[in-house]
């Protein structure tokens, strides 16, 4: 079957899946919603813009000047308890949409990372994002003088992210290359440097190591709308960028020089990979914190399932890292109390990885 | 058609601040098979390197179809000039016709997917190289001389008038070198040119209509097979003692190296 209908295939399947891990996560929690109680919530905030009307807008008392506006409708109206609209509306579904978007980008990146480098152990954070992000976030949390230009926690996280990225790749490139084992080993070295940092940071935080420790381990309790909006802009576009370098990402595996001779400007292709692969990270690790073995195991998963193909592994293995955070993370804030997300995706994640390791007999990328 | 497909003027290349080429110079046309001999190190490969652009030229110019290679984008030269690597990485699990497809990457744009022409050359280059019947089998599971195939197939599938092979035969038992030689002899047939580099002498002069004698980045010999390989060049190009007679089987030329303790007589 044809790449492309097989990349269609999956990802009507994958969405579905997601679908319902969404509707049945936004019923689980201290107050227990039956799913159908959710949907009908979810419909009702379903609003579809029915036309174009002029609304007279004055300036003053002088000049009335009619501005458009879009009229918006809903087409649905089930009478559903107010508590569970607003504890769905309000408190579970930007946590929800959030891991959804989250797991997505790091699913995405982690892909585009094992393939780059050929190499299994790669996830999106090889080249430092994370921990840039991290050291950025704790710097945030515990130097008081590092808050310029009234950059917040995210913000500060961010540019972290990239700034370690950055750093990652100008020590690798040389003459305008940047051999593939030089970024590895670069990113690895600045990994633990700043890893020496944080640990740093962390000794002398004080009041403050509470917070730190929550971050590093990855959490999505605090999303409010504003994250989820700023991440559901950014990260389509950027996935979207990947996903047409699809195809270059498969004839990267044969190795530069083959690449190269099949049609691939390997040099600009490698840059622009690690740089929609280290934005794309960045954004999800500065509104979730630092959230494990999503980026590295998910697309093992599915991989063994769908294949090698990047034009059908990207969207697969992006969609079902994004059901795989959902449910994570309702597992993490089910309980009776609420433990960071990373913990349970390392803890589901490894054992079960392992299973499909051993069971598959796949040992290679 | 005066213009050769491939047309090597006066190439000089260094690499790291030493020259590996000075001062080659020979063509390909149409339906020719240039071998391309010497012993290792003499920089047979580097010279195809420089042929497909990946690296640099010194002095010199190189052009397939008169396109100076050094001014074309990778997407260009991908149309122009098929490699056949001497290995590859095909250690991942895409099956043996998605690997062969992928040498339709310089045909397809970034937003675009493989249209019926596309297609119909990965069949047409799945049937030439005998490999129709392992379509969907991963390549992983292929033996060695499968596994050439399927470079060679996807080389055809790229649809270049230029083909280059590097040591295509390296790793072969004889029975597969023939059979990779025979099917790069027919599709050379059809009308493309080829270059290949062959470390055996004897399958270079049997499958090549021309011979070019490398030694120490240069070219020490060029022409016919029977030109080429003679007891003098050999001695000069591999320092070694050698008798060539004619191959009663095959009509063409025959190497054979001496020891230091035999005589040209005794062969």
């Amino acid at each position: 079957m044809d790449a492309r209908q097989r990349a269609v295939g999956w990802s009507i399947w994958l969405a579905a899946v997601l679908g319902v891990s969404i509707t049945v996560s936004a019923g689980i929690g201290p107050v227990s919603i039956h799913p159908l109680a959710v949907v009908k919530v979810l419909l009702n905030a379903v609003s579809v813009p029915t036309g174009i009307e002029l609304t007279g807008s004055s300036i003053g008392n002088a000049l009335q000047l009619p501005a458009p506006a879009i009229r918006w409708q809903s087409p649905f109206a089930y009478s559903v308890d107010t508590t569970y609209k607003t504890i769905v509306m309000r408190v579970r579904l930007p946590r929800i949409l959030l891991a959804a978007v989250v797991g997505f980008a790091l699913a995405a990146a982690g892909t585009v990372m094992q393939g780059f480098f050929r190499n299994p152990m790669a996830d999106p954070s090889i080249i430092g994002v994370s921990s840039g992000a991290a050291a950025g976030a704790v710097a945030f949390l515990v130097v008081p003088v590092a808050v310029p230009f009234g950059l917040g926690l995210q913000g500060a996280a961010f540019i972290g992210a990239l700034l370690a990225a950055f750093g990652v790749y100008a020590i690798a490139t040389e003459g305008g290359r940047t051999p593939i084992a030089t970024l590895l080993l670069a990113g690895v070295a600045i990994q633990a440097f700043l890893g020496a940092v944080i640990a740093f940071l962390q000794l002398h935080s004080g009041d403050g190591l509470r917070q730190v420790v929550h971050w590093l381990m990855g959490h999505l309790g605090n999303a409010g709308w504003d994250d989820v909006t700023v991440t559901l802009l950014t990260v389509p576009v950027l996935f979207g960028i990947l996903l047409a370098y699809a195809r270059d990402l498969n004839v990267l595996l044969l190795g530069e020089e083959a690449a190269h001779g099949l049609g691939v400007e390997v040099e600009r292709t490698k840059r622009l990979l690690l740089a929609v692969s280290a934005v794309l990270t960045a954004a999800a690790v500065a509104v979730s914190g630092v959230i494990g073995f999503v980026g590295l195991i998910v697309p093992h998963m599915v991989r063994l399932v769908v294949g090698p193909d990047h034009r059908v592994l990207l969207p697969a293995a992006a969609l079902a890292g994004a059901s795989f955070l959902v449910l994570t993370d309702t597992i993490a804030r089910a309980g009776a109390t609420e433990i960071p997300v990373g913990i349970v995706t390392a803890a589901l994640g490894a054992p079960f990885f392992l299973y499909l390791l051993r069971s598959r007999e796949v040992h290679e990328l | 058609m005066s213009e050769p497909v491939l047309a090597v003027d006066q190439l000089s290349v260094d690499l790291g601040g030493s020259g590996i080429l000075s001062d080659v110079s020979f063509t390909a046309d149409r339906g020719e098979l240039v071998g391309l001999v010497g012993p290792n190190g003499a920089g047979k490969t580097t010279l195809l390197r420089a042929i497909r652009g990946s690296v640099g030229a010194t002095q010199g110019r190189v052009a397939v179809e008169g396109n100076e290679v050094s001014a074309l984008s990778a997407r260009q030269t991908g149309r122009l000039v098929a490699t056949v690597p001497q290995e590859t990485r095909l250690s991942f699990s895409f099956s043996v016709e998605e690997a062969v497809a992928m040498g339709r990457n310089p045909h397809i744009g970034r937003f675009g997917t493989a249209d019926e022409e596309d297609r119909q050359q990965v069949q047409e280059a799945l049937a030439d190289a005998s490999l129709s019947a392992f379509a969907d089998r991963p390549v992983t599971e292929l033996s060695g001389g499968e596994r050439q195939r399927v470079l060679l197939a996807r080389a055809f599938a790229q649809d270049t008038p230029l083909l280059l092979l590097d040591e295509p035969t390296a790793n072969l038992d004889i029975n597969h070198a023939i059979n990779t030689l025979d099917l790069v002899r027919s599709v050379v047939d059809e009308g493309r040119a080829a270059v290949a580099a062959i470390h055996d002498l004897n399958l270079a002069a049997r499958y090549c209509d021309r011979l070019v004698l490398l030694t120490e980045g240069s070219v020490l010999e060029a022409g016919v097979p029977d030109s080429v390989l003679t007891t003098e060049t050999l001695e000069a190009a591999f320092d070694a003692r050698a008798v060539v007679s004619t191959d009663p089987t095959t009509d063409s030329p025959r190497v054979t190296a001496l020891s230091d303790h035999e005589s040209a007589d005794e062969i």
